[in-house]
């Protein structure tokens, strides 16, 4: 029990460290949003020559963005960053002298932030959702409960992905490097660009061996209740076994890269 | 008593890019890198007991720092063994965490926009440390490292004076059994300095925390320590008593003397009742100092015989200062060997 405090007080530092810094938070927030916005204006030019796209009405469509831009903001720059520069600072040493696991620790401050990251996004996407007008929603408190536990589950797997990412910068000196190729990757193949279902069949069918969809099209597609029942609960556990493996081969590059470290200076 | 500290052999080892020069030379290590082995820490070995001081020196680049992140756990060594009160510090870096505390120089352990005093309560929940000990340390080193006028200030608005302050009071609350000190005095003002050695001695002394040090600053040395282990190139040139070095290396003495007439003293004089010691004369004849080898003439003969010659003002006794002593250990480790005294 005792061990288990410690993280849960650093991931409550993490808040309070999110809300000092706020502004660094809303701006890489802003980001997203203006990205959502120029995505919203491009799909409504298509949709107005269009009922559908891909089996996605307008209303559909518009939820997906909004979708899109929520699980986007979970888990920002900031926090992937702070992973790279910690290794590339040095200051995982500081790290490493303390009795504390350091996967465990960068989850804790994460999902710390992720929590301020998360009203700040409620905050912009009621905004969106103002804009937007006539959003589709799901039909019932049930596909509401299972849309929350697969973007936790969402959560989750980013977390894996950026955690793995940063580990990278043992062996690399470029942090932005490695963090532009991750979310080019991530936002190819997640659907943070477009649905996934739009995509070739061929690319389609890559996604579905791979964890990236778990992060957007599979929440947003349970919002839409275009997954549902035991379908949902289904992906929901591929989600979760993916977040597992993910942490699982987080551990296994760790446990390599400590023997990579050298640490500058001294 | 069975040592708290052992090292036998230890072996670090990195590998650095070979690069010819020029834009031939980067397409060359594009294509084919080509690697150099070098040898940090060479075949180590010591051990130090519970309660020991230990000043652990050696010229910049001699593997120091190196020796204090494998002892921690931060480095993985390349060969031989470490064990850190009877664990593993790589293997079981966590259960090593436990045991003991560091503090370097360069960095510091306290979060860069906490107040202090949350990122002391931080290590707190960290360390596990009991809400009865937690306070009793914290008032304690409050108290004698006068951390009160800046607790609530974050890391990084305070001065290095009282950030080193805090960064020990934060690796000493959970009562370690080793306290690893790299360069914790470099860039501080003498008070400080002096208040840090005070309180290092201090938990040296009354807590019987094992302290290993590394530094450039000799008083630290003098101060802190009772042991020196010297290490040169990546090995250990010299392990022995601080006091037995000055027997060997700093056997010279210099009494000055301030007479009130103008001294007039032959040399021969001097020498025929002590042979081997050197007679300078300044300012006219106020002015004299005596030169001396302390095992071989006694300064009390030297005081009396000049006392009967002249009216003496003042007297002082000089003794070679511990750099001059490890300058010369270093640079009589022509060809790395151990110094034996």
């Amino acid at each position: 029990m005792n061990a288990f405090r410690k993280y849960i007080v650093l991931g409550k530092v993490s808040l309070q460290n999110a809300m000092a810094y706020r502004s660094t938070f809303l701006i890489s927030l802003l980001a997203g949003f203006v990205l959502v916005m120029s995505q919203f204006y491009i799909w409504k030019a298509i949709y107005s020559k269009h009922n559908e796209i891909g089996g996605y009405s307008w209303d559909e469509m518009k939820a997906y963005l909004l979708i899109m831009f929520i699980t986007n903001s979970l888990l920002s720059w900031y926090s992937e960053m702070a992973i790279s520069q910690k290794i590339l600072d040095g200051s995982v040493a500081m790290d490493l002298l303390k009795p504390l696991d350091f996967q465990k620790a960068r989850l804790a401050e994460t999902m710390g932030a992720s929590i301020f990251e998360s009203i700040l996004g409620a905050a912009l996407a009621s905004i969106i959702i103002i804009i937007f007008e006539g959003i589709a929603s799901p039909p019932d408190l049930l596909t509401w409960l299972l849309f929350l536990v697969s973007l936790l589950a969402s959560a989750l797997i980013k977390f894996g992905i950026i955690y793995i990412a940063g580990l990278f910068c043992f062996w690399t000196s470029n942090p932005y490097g490695v963090a532009w190729v991750r979310a080019a990757i991530t936002n190819l193949l997640s659907g943070a660009i477009v649905p996934l279902t739009l995509f070739p069949r061929w690319l389609e069918s890559v996604t579905a061996y791979l964890p990236f969809r778990g992060v957007v099209f599979v929440p947003a597609s349970i919002f839409l209740n275009r997954i549902n029942g035991q379908a949902a609960v289904q992906e929901i556990a591929i989600q979760l076994l993916w977040a597992l493996f993910l942490w699982l081969a987080g551990r296994m590059i760790w446990s390599r890269a400590v023997r990579q470290i050298t640490i500058y200076g001294g | 008593m069975t040592p708290l500290i052992i090292v036998d052999d230890l072996t670090k080892e990195f590998l650095h890019a070979v690069k010819k020069p020029g834009l031939t030379g980067s397409v060359r290590h594009l294509l084919r890198p080509e690697y150099e082995k070098k040898t940090a820490v060479d075949r180590i070995s010591f051990s130090i007991d519970p309660g020991e001081s230990v000043a652990y020196v050696g010229p910049n680049g001699a593997g120091k720092s190196t020796t204090i992140k494998m002892l921690t756990g931060i480095l993985v060594p390349t060969g031989g063994k470490i064990l850190v009160n009877g664990v593993i510090p790589y293997k079981q870096r966590i259960e090593n965490a436990k045991n003991i505390g560091a503090v370097f120089g360069q960095r510091t352990q306290l979060w860069w926009d906490l107040p202090v005093r949350e990122s002391l309560s931080l290590l707190k929940a960290i360390y596990e440390i009991p809400e009865r000990e937690y306070k009793r340390n914290l008032e304690l080193f409050t108290d004698i490292l006068n951390l009160g006028e800046f607790l609530h200030l974050p890391a990084r608005k305070i001065s290095l004076g009282q950030r080193m302050r805090a960064d020990l009071a934060a690796s000493l609350l959970h009562n370690p059994k080793v306290l690893y000190l790299d360069e914790p005095t470099i860039g501080l003002d003498v008070s400080v300095k002096a208040r840090i050695r005070q309180f290092i001695k201090q938990v040296n002394q009354e807590s019987g925390t094992t302290i290993l040090l590394t530094t450039h600053d000799m008083e630290d040395i003098e101060d802190i320590c009772k042991r020196l282990l010297i290490i040169d190139q990546g090995r250990v040139i010299f392990d022995g008593e601080l006091q037995a070095v000055k027997d060997a290396f700093a056997q010279e003495r210099t009494i000055h003397f301030e007479v009130r007439a103008p001294l007039h003293l032959a040399e021969d004089a001097l020498h025929n009742q002590f042979p081997g010691a050197a007679l300078h004369i300044q300012n006219e004849g106020s002015h004299c100092s005596i030169q001396f080898n302390r095992f071989h003439l006694a300064a009390g003969e030297i005081i009396e015989f000049m006392m009967k010659r002249s009216d003496v003002v003042d007297i002082h006794i000089d003794e070679p200062s511990i750099e001059l002593v490890i300058r010369q250990i270093y640079e009589s480790n022509l060809n790395n060997q151990r110094i034996i005294v």
